[in-house]
């Protein structure tokens, strides 16, 4: 049996609440495909919808129509709880201003998505700390405000593979930082997903970002009346 | 350790140090409030009803019963018309007591009361039902002007046995109060404490009094006269204030078939005031529950609003909580969960309250038995009846949860989308 695909989405359409009738999908997606560990970016501009097609892949955001499938099951198709469970084990997410509980240590930070998953209590410490060790953090016990943003970048990444997830959806995450820096981030996001066998989405509009993926797309391609096959 | 609904909520009450401390110091004083209203009340109770002792009728000629045991058993005031020592002895002869004692009171000795008596009132009267009177130093006073202190008052002036001391006519702030610096006292023991009134009276014998108050009149009759003696005195001058009295009955009852007879009897006697202690007490107490009634409906009120104190404060607190709330939800974390954390958040500040309140209600109850004990010699030993403790504690957490309910829907309804986009 083959391994099901860590994204599948089909005739995905979204409009804000409250918009007229009959106005232009802000989400009009017809097909989009990620196989497993597959990392793809998705480049666009501002105002483009980016952040609301990660949200709706989240399942943060119900879509007027279509269907979301992570790792085979339809996100949406789960209610309340039964949901946001399985956001928490099998989808992680990367923000570009990466979005740390203020006042955890980096090891809390990064032992948080556990507390929601099915991975034994008893495990969660050491597997927090060989994941910040990995990513270069030396001072687990320090708070990421006081920390540099290289390193708050880190932690951010240690959290959102912490699960083990199927899939990490990064959004904007080179936006806070220099050029250096994003590479070197990015090098991170990547590096850690292909560690954790976990897919990759990741929406920028970084002009540097695309020569580090090997499938990347516009979103202007991946909409309704482009070319199905969006790949570059 | 691993990370827990507690970390997050520790995290949170810690992180808002200022407002968790003042929050739950607001539950305290309400908790502490209410714990000391009532366990002082059943203290109080237990005190003013050992008031009376053994004695089952008191009779005088003050304006009421309750005026009559207020002056003769609290000291709360000079009685202020005088028993003939004949009628005295009218009563005693005529009626089944098991003793009948006669006592005067209207002097003072440094603002405390002096009761002049016999020395039966320590053999035969016991001031609490059980309570036998017990002599710490010295022993009881056998002839005139020897004096025994009751036990707050060798605390209070450091008398000791065999000092000598000058007693007030009247007490300290009357404006006809003088001392009595022709005779002075003996003390000649010191009496244990009984836990009631008594231990802040001085004691002496009856007809050292009328000898001093006899010599007060001889004196303003004849200024040249410079000595009184028992000799001296006349049936005027025999005079007593009230008369501790108890009906002869089964030995061991605590109250005897043949009061209810001598009772009605005594009362007949339009000139005494004959008084039940007991059934005066029921009385003030009544009174006094109706007044403690509206202070613990004040401290229920005090403890609603140490409640809306807790909603506010967690209510404040969630606007900047959205961004953690909604980065807690992408982790994982369900709505219901999110709420349990608020409400438990909540229920935890009232048990915080509820220990800041134990805390207060022990100093405070510490504080209140040491003023009712200098005060009104009341001895009260506040004790927490652990249904009444349950009950408070039990409610301050519920009303704590509920105070919670409005901010955890809050947090229950924050959008997620909205509040993880960048700031600014």
């Amino acid at each position: 049996m083959t391994q099901a695909a860590a994204l599948q989405i089909q005739d995905l359409k979204f409009r804000y609440p409250g918009a007229a009738t009959g106005s232009p999908w802000v989400i009009d997606i017809p097909a989009l495909e990620l196989a497993p560990a597959e990392q793809m970016l998705l480049t666009g501009g501002s105002g483009r919808g980016k952040s609301t097609l990660l949200q709706l892949i989240a399942g943060l955001m119900d879509p007027d129509s279509g269907v979301v499938t992570v790792s085979g099951q339809d996100i949406h198709a789960l209610r309340g709880a039964r949901r946001d469970l399985f956001r928490g084990r099998a989808i992680g997410m990367i923000f570009q201003t990466f979005n740390l509980l203020h006042g955890f240590s980096a090891m809390e930070n990064v032992m948080a998505p556990m507390m929601f998953s099915q991975i034994p209590r008893r495990e969660h410490r050491e597997r927090a700390r060989a994941l910040l060790e990995r990513l270069g953090i030396d001072r687990p016990q320090a708070r990421p405000e006081t920390m540099s943003v290289g390193q708050q970048q880190r932690i951010a990444v240690a959290r959102a593979v912490a699960c083990g997830p199927a899939l990490v959806l990064a959004d904007e995450p080179t936006a806070s930082l220099d050029p250096e820096n994003a590479s070197i981030a990015m090098e991170l996001i990547q590096g850690a997903c292909t560690e954790v066998g976990a897919a990759l989405l990741c929406v920028s509009h970084d002009p540097a970002m695309p020569t580090r993926f090997e499938r990347r797309a516009s979103f202007d391609e991946i909409a309704a009346n482009a070319h199905p096959a969006s790949t570059i | 350790m691993a990370m827990s609904d507690f970390t997050i909520i520790s995290r949170s009450l810690s992180s808002r140090l200022f407002s968790t401390v003042t929050t739950a110091l607001t539950v305290a004083v309400a908790v502490g409030l209410m714990l000391t209203l009532l366990s002082l009340r059943e203290a109080g109770r237990d005190a003013f009803s050992r008031g009376g002792g053994n004695m089952e009728i008191l009779i005088s000629r003050d304006a009421s019963p309750m005026a009559s045991v207020l002056n003769a058993v609290f000291y709360a005031g000079a009685p202020p018309r005088a028993i003939e020592w004949r009628k005295f002895e009218e009563i005693r002869d005529g009626f089944p007591f098991e003793f009948a004692i006669p006592v005067q009171q209207g002097d003072s000795y440094r603002g405390f009361p002096v009761m002049a008596t016999k020395p039966e009132f320590f053999r035969e009267y016991r001031p609490g039902l059980r309570d036998e009177w017990t002599v710490e130093r010295g022993r009881i006073f056998e002839s005139p002007f020897e004096v025994v202190l009751g036990s707050r008052v060798a605390e209070a002036t450091g008398l000791n046995p065999g000092d000598r001391i000058f007693l007030t006519h009247g007490a300290a702030d009357s404006p006809d109060a003088h001392v009595h610096y022709d005779f002075d006292y003996r003390v000649v023991g010191v009496l244990g404490r009984t836990g009631t009134s008594h231990d802040r009276a001085l004691f002496t014998d009856l007809v050292s009094s009328w000898i001093i108050h006899a010599h007060d009149v001889r004196q303003n009759a004849d200024p040249s006269v410079t000595t009184t003696t028992e000799a001296d005195l006349t049936d005027a001058d025999r005079q007593i204030t009230g008369i501790y009295a108890r009906t002869a009955g089964r030995p061991g009852a605590e109250v005897s078939a043949a009061w209810q007879m001598v009772f009605n009897r005594l009362r007949a006697d339009p000139t005494l005031t004959v008084a039940a202690p007991g059934r005066e007490m029921e009385r003030l107490l009544s009174i006094v529950g109706e007044i403690d009634s509206i202070f613990i409906a004040m401290a229920i009120v005090v403890l609603v609003s140490s409640g809306i104190a807790i909603m506010l404060a967690l209510y404040n607190s969630m606007e900047q909580r959205r961004r953690q709330i909604a980065v807690l939800r992408v982790l994982g974390c369900s709505r219901p969960r999110i709420f349990g954390l608020i409400v438990t958040e909540s229920a935890i500040l009232g048990l915080l309250g509820v220990a800041g309140g134990l805390v207060i209600y022990f100093i405070g109850a510490g504080l209140v038995a040491g003023a009712m004990r200098q005060r009104l010699g009341l001895v009260i030993n506040p004790v927490l009846d652990p249904q009444w403790t349950l009950a408070v504690v039990a409610g301050t957490v519920l009303l704590a949860s509920l105070a919670g309910v409005v901010p955890a829907l809050m947090a229950y309804r924050t959008p997620v989308a909205k509040n993880l986009r960048p700031l600014g």
